[in-house]
């Protein structure tokens, strides 16, 4: 499969059933290099388990997936994940890793030896850790860390993982104002280095304020698809969400003012 | 941070590994002077020395009972201890679940069902070779896992789920050994003392199929630690971060499952002790189990040991099961476990 190298995500006619229930319908995309792309519409409009077939978790039973110039379903988990780190919503905490044995697992696709990380791996890890202000946290317990410490463990992990895309599910479920607005800073850094992001939320103003283009799902079937100014809509909000709302613009800026659900 | 990670979880590994074999050493001693012949510990030292210099042949009444039944009963401890704990933390990672181990998840009845049944069959059908025992107990406890696994998914696969489940087969099978132990009549009276958890009877032809497979699977096991810290975030984000998920966890219960009936087909049900050491090492050591496996292991080997010298010198000369002595130990420990953590884990 050869096409241009702008594009490291390619999704054809991609259709998925969780058993006879159609959740995905047909999408096809492409992502460009280096893009940070919002991933938005109601709950059940397949957005995350679009996410998930992207990182090979899930196989659809129609259509196609390349990354990086290659078919998903041909790569092995590891090799995938050489490519794609998956950041989800929440991080268990059940087992009491510190820090820095979670982070640590990023590295699990590459180390090489049967046990301990290279050198290169802890170098790596420690820039990372340094670089998202965890380093002093670096041995305390994932339960004893804040919600807005626990997203920073969860995107160093996947930073540590060398992603080419990274794909992230309600980056900011659990956040307050200060935190989703850093987070959401944090991946947009990234995306300037040339990590595409695939980010999953129902936070339409936040997606629409930092993301380069954003896809609408609705019941699997993708609405709208384009520059966040162009898609987001009043009458397009009414279609999805069911909700009558006013569309404010301050520059490049368009916010959502949701008014009322409609009956 | 100053200091490499690495090279630190590397010094506490070699410090527990120091600690928790000199105490070990200790300990085994100590339990070669234990019994109705009476012997200091230097005693039990110098004979256990001579006795291994001359490579086993004995030239006094003291190497004789050091060598040939003392010797081999502290062997199988550590074996069993070593199995057990290892099996425990294992199931804990793979179920993602701190409540369980081989004998809540009801292998450990499986494994005893396979050997009664195993036994029974010698004694009215055909006479059958010792070594098929442990292979008895090997598909006993993997029937007694699988139907545990499918019964806690089916029901949802919460925490509770797996313990519950667990209880259920566990006694299913039980029930099934007691009906083939009242079938077996006076021929299988030996069995009940062995149910309920005893190295009274190991000799070294045990030893060897005790120990020996239990150390190794083990060792196959630590191979595996990375694999065992990536599996705790969850199988979906496991997958994510390049695990094989389904076939790693097969793998893991085929050896948990093994190492449960090595240990179970000669010693008996030794309950609760594979779900009280992880936990231990846990709090000594954190979670990353390329240095909490060798400590299950040490933390392990200690505690059975200790188990089993105050079985024997409780009610001396009576000894007791040493299955009662960590069950004794285990269910304030699993109780206060489910108050203290069981909320949490219930949704």
């Amino acid at each position: 499969m050869l096409y241009e190298g702008a594009v490291i995500i390619k999704i054809e006619d991609v259709t998925f059933y969780y058993e006879s229930v159609k959740v995905l319908d047909g999408i096809t995309i492409e992502v460009q290099r280096g893009e940070f792309l919002g991933l938005i519409g109601p709950n059940g409009s397949g957005k995350t388990t679009l996410l998930r077939c992207i990182s090979g978790v899930l196989k659809p039973r129609v259509g196609v997936i390349y990354v990086d110039g290659q078919r998903i379903d041909k790569l092995k988990l590891i090799e995938v994940a050489q490519i794609c780190a998956s950041v989800p919503t929440e991080l268990s905490s059940e087992f009491n890793l510190t820090v820095s044995d979670f982070v640590f697992l990023g590295r699990y696709p590459y180390v090489k030896g049967i046990w301990w990380e290279s050198k290169e791996d802890e170098q790596i890890v420690e820039e990372v850790l340094k670089s998202f202000q965890l380093h002093h946290l670096a041995d305390r317990k994932l339960s004893e860390i804040s919600s807005g410490e626990k997203q920073r463990a969860l995107l160093a992990k996947a930073v540590v993982q060398k992603p080419k895309v990274m794909l992230v599910d309600e980056p900011s479920a659990h956040l307050d104002l200060k935190y989703k607005l850093e987070v959401m800073e944090y991946l947009k850094e990234l995306s300037r280095r040339k990590i595409t992001i695939i980010a999953a939320s129902h936070d339409v103003n936040l997606l629409s304020k930092y993301c380069d283009r954003i896809i609408i799902l609705n019941s699997g079937k993708i609405v709208s698809f384009g520059r966040p100014e162009e898609v987001i809509t009043e009458e397009l909000i009414r279609k999805v969400y069911g909700v009558e709302a006013t569309i404010m613009r301050n520059g490049n800026e368009t916010f959502v003012v949701p008014k009322r659900p409609l009956r | 941070m100053g200091e490499s990670i690495v090279r630190q979880k590397i010094l506490r590994l070699v410090m527990v590994t120091v600690i928790g074999l000199s105490t070990l050493f200790i300990l085994f001693i100590l339990s070669l002077t234990l019994g109705p012949v009476e012997m200091g510990f230097s005693e039990a030292l110098t004979s256990l020395i001579n006795v291994l210099k001359n490579g086993g042949r004995t030239s006094n009444i003291n190497e004789l009972i050091v060598y040939h039944i003392r010797l081999p009963r502290a062997i199988c401890v550590i074996g069993v201890g070593i199995g057990l704990s290892i099996a425990g933390a294992v199931m804990q990672a793979i179920i993602r679940n701190p409540l369980v181990d081989p004998y809540i998840t009801g292998v450990s009845s499986g494994a005893a069902f396979g050997v009664c049944l195993a036994m029974f069959a010698g004694i009215t059908i055909v006479k059958i070779p010792f070594y098929t025992i442990p292979l008895a107990a090997f598909l006993g406890a993997l029937l007694a896992f699988l139907l545990t696994m499918f019964l806690a998914e089916a029901s949802g696969g919460m925490t509770l789920s797996y313990v519950l489940a667990g209880v259920v087969v566990g006694i299913a099978f039980s029930s099934f050994t007691t009906i083939f132990l009242v079938l077996g009549g006076e021929k299988l009276h030996g069995a009940l003392f062995w149910l309920f958890g005893s190295f009274a009877y190991v000799s070294w032809k045990v030893v060897w199929i005790v120990f020996v497979p239990s150390l190794s699977l083990s060792i196959i096991v630590l191979l595996y630690a990375r694999e065992l810290n990536v599996i705790l975030l969850g199988d979906e984000q496991a997958m994510q971060s390049g695990l094989d998920v389904q076939s790693f966890k097969r793998l893991m219960i085929i050896i948990t499952s093994l190492l449960t009936s090595v240990c179970v087909a000669f010693t008996g049900i030794i309950g609760f002790l594979g779900l009280v050491v992880p936990h231990i090492a846990r709090i000594l050591m954190g979670s990353d189990h390329r240095i909490l496996l060798p400590t299950v292991m040490l933390v392990g080997a200690n505690v059975l040991m200790i188990a089993d010298i105050i079985a024997r010198t409780v009610l001396k000369p009576v000894e007791l099961p040493v299955g009662a002595i960590t069950s004794l130990i285990g269910v304030p420990f699993f109780a206060y476990l489910l108050i203290k953590r069981g909320r949490e884990y219930v949704v």
